[in-house]
């Protein structure tokens, strides 16, 4: 039977996207500022748009999970961002969760 | 005003005052950078076309800003959806029930117009049917946006389920054909205790589309007029209506809040039977004005009119007796109408003193 591309882009969005945050967070333990980040994300496989990274910084900034500042670089006013240290706490957690849940389903496929 | 500011503005009109500025700045720069990595990739200035296609990429600046909103996303949201459905589907029940038996009645009244109160039937049950929707819909997107949740939504017992049972409409029209497999699935068991919050939401909803057509917003087609031997007569109110516009509306409100405070809590029996009394000593004040005023409404035929109206006078049974003798003029139907009126009125204070004492019974016996 052939794949349903639509259902499977739609699934494959689906399973991406609570990884995403973890992702982000793992990226950020190195200070970047938005367009450095989606870069470093984009080569390590991990494509995200603008529309739903920038936010999604804001998002976890309000969280106390990333602490932010405006600094001047290339002549441009650009915001940086890195782990907080709730931040850090969260990302070890996360990585513990994402790791067992790994390992559970390497065993069912 | 280049490119890029006429987008920025998009995007920073849909965003809240304080965190406009910031968010835009770090947008332009996420802009500058995409145009700059362009044009280092194609070694060249960048066609204000090639800009263009850049911000296209980055998102229509209603869903750019959209991203950055803290609220929910939808007006309905996934939680709140099977309720408001439900809602919506009770509702629309309940109003094709209004609806066909206001045509019904015109039917067996001698319309002699038919098809046109098919239509009016149609139409207003299409109006009440949207208005329906929209404040259901309004209703849920202040629980969204509110963060509200019942506790009927997260605290529901198995024994309240009941009346979700009867929500397909299926099941009804196999009850239609009689069969005792069809009816076991439309009849309650006869051991089941009934949902309680049935009657209240029936209440509710029924007050709701009172409260709606009293302010003008529900319209039933042809409720004020009727045939007089061929010939429309319109019932128009008495001033008494205008005077008690804003208390019959308290009213109504007063008893929205105790049903929708019952379907909440349905087993709350002695905090129920506290707010009926209050409830029913109001409709009691009402039902005592509106007798007081001694006319309430007039019916009108071309250049003739006739009032609708009486006193205590009328509140006997000689009086109930000749009901059916007055004549088939204008004066003698507002007379037999005065005299139902008259005892409408008096079977409904009847009823409210009921009301009050069986409520004053449950606050002290709780159940």
């Amino acid at each position: 039977m052939s794949l349903d591309p639509d259902l499977y882009e739609s699934m494959r969005l689906e399973l991406r996207r609570g990884s995403l945050v973890l992702a982000v967070l793992a990226c950020l333990r190195t200070e970047r500022y938005g367009y450095t980040l989606r870069q470093a994300l984009a080569a390590d496989g991990l494509e995200m748009e603008e529309s739903t990274l920038y936010p999604l910084l804001r998002r976890l900034e309000s969280q106390g999970l990333l602490n932010s500042e405006w600094r001047e670089e290339e002549k441009r006013k650009k915001r940086f961002y890195v782990l907080s240290p709730g931040g850090v706490s969260m990302l070890a957690a996360l990585t513990d969760e994402w790791r067992g849940i790994n390992a559970s389903l390497d065993k069912l496929l | 005003m280049d490119m890029i500011d006429r987008y920025l503005n998009a995007v920073a009109a849909q965003l809240p005052q304080d965190e406009r500025a910031d968010i835009t700045a770090e947008l332009r720069d996420l802009i500058l950078s995409r145009f700059e990595a362009k044009e280092e990739e194609l070694g060249r200035a960048l066609t204000e076309d090639e800009q263009e296609a850049i911000l296209r990429e980055i998102g229509h600046p209603l869903v750019v800003a959209a991203r950055y909103r803290k609220g929910p996303d939808s007006l309905v949201g996934p939680e709140l959806f099977p309720y408001w459905l439900f809602g919506v589907k009770a509702g629309l029940m309940v109003l094709a029930a209004v609806f066909a038996l206001t045509l019904f009645i015109r039917v067996i009244g001698g319309s002699d117009n038919f098809g046109q109160d098919i239509a009016h039937a149609f139409h207003g049950f299409f109006g009440a049917g949207l208005t329906l929707i929209g404040a259901a819909t309004l209703a849920a997107a202040i629980f969204e946006h509110q963060g509200i949740r019942p506790a009927w939504l997260t605290k529901w017992r198995v024994k309240d389920l009941g009346a979700f049972g009867l929500a397909d409409p299926a099941a009804w029209g196999a009850s239609m054909t009689g069969t005792e497999a069809a009816k076991a699935t439309w009849m309650p068991r006869s051991r089941a205790k009934p949902w309680p919050g049935g009657e209240y939401l029936f209440s509710f909803l029924a007050t709701g589309m009172f409260v709606l057509w009293w302010i003008g917003v529900l319209h039933f087609p042809g409720l004020m007029s009727i045939q007089l031997r061929g010939e429309d007569a319109v019932v128009s109110g008495a001033p008494i209506w205008s005077i008690l516009f804003g208390p019959i509306l308290l009213y109504a409100f007063a008893q929205m809040a105790v049903d929708l405070a019952s379907l909440v809590r349905p087993y709350a029996v002695r905090a129920r039977a506290a707010a009926r009394i209050v409830v029913a000593g109001g409709g009691l004040w009402l039902t005592w004005a509106i007798f007081e005023a001694g006319h309430w409404f007039t019916l009108t035929r071309g250049d003739e009119t006739a009032r609708i109206g009486g006193d205590w006078s009328m509140l006997d049974i000689d009086t109930l007796g000749r009901l059916g003798d007055g004549g088939r003029d204008l004066p003698g139907i507002a007379s037999t109408l005065s005299v139902v009126m008259v005892w409408v009125l008096a079977f409904s204070a009847i009823s409210l003193v009921c009301s009050v004492i069986l409520n004053i019974w449950r606050v002290g016996r709780g159940r």
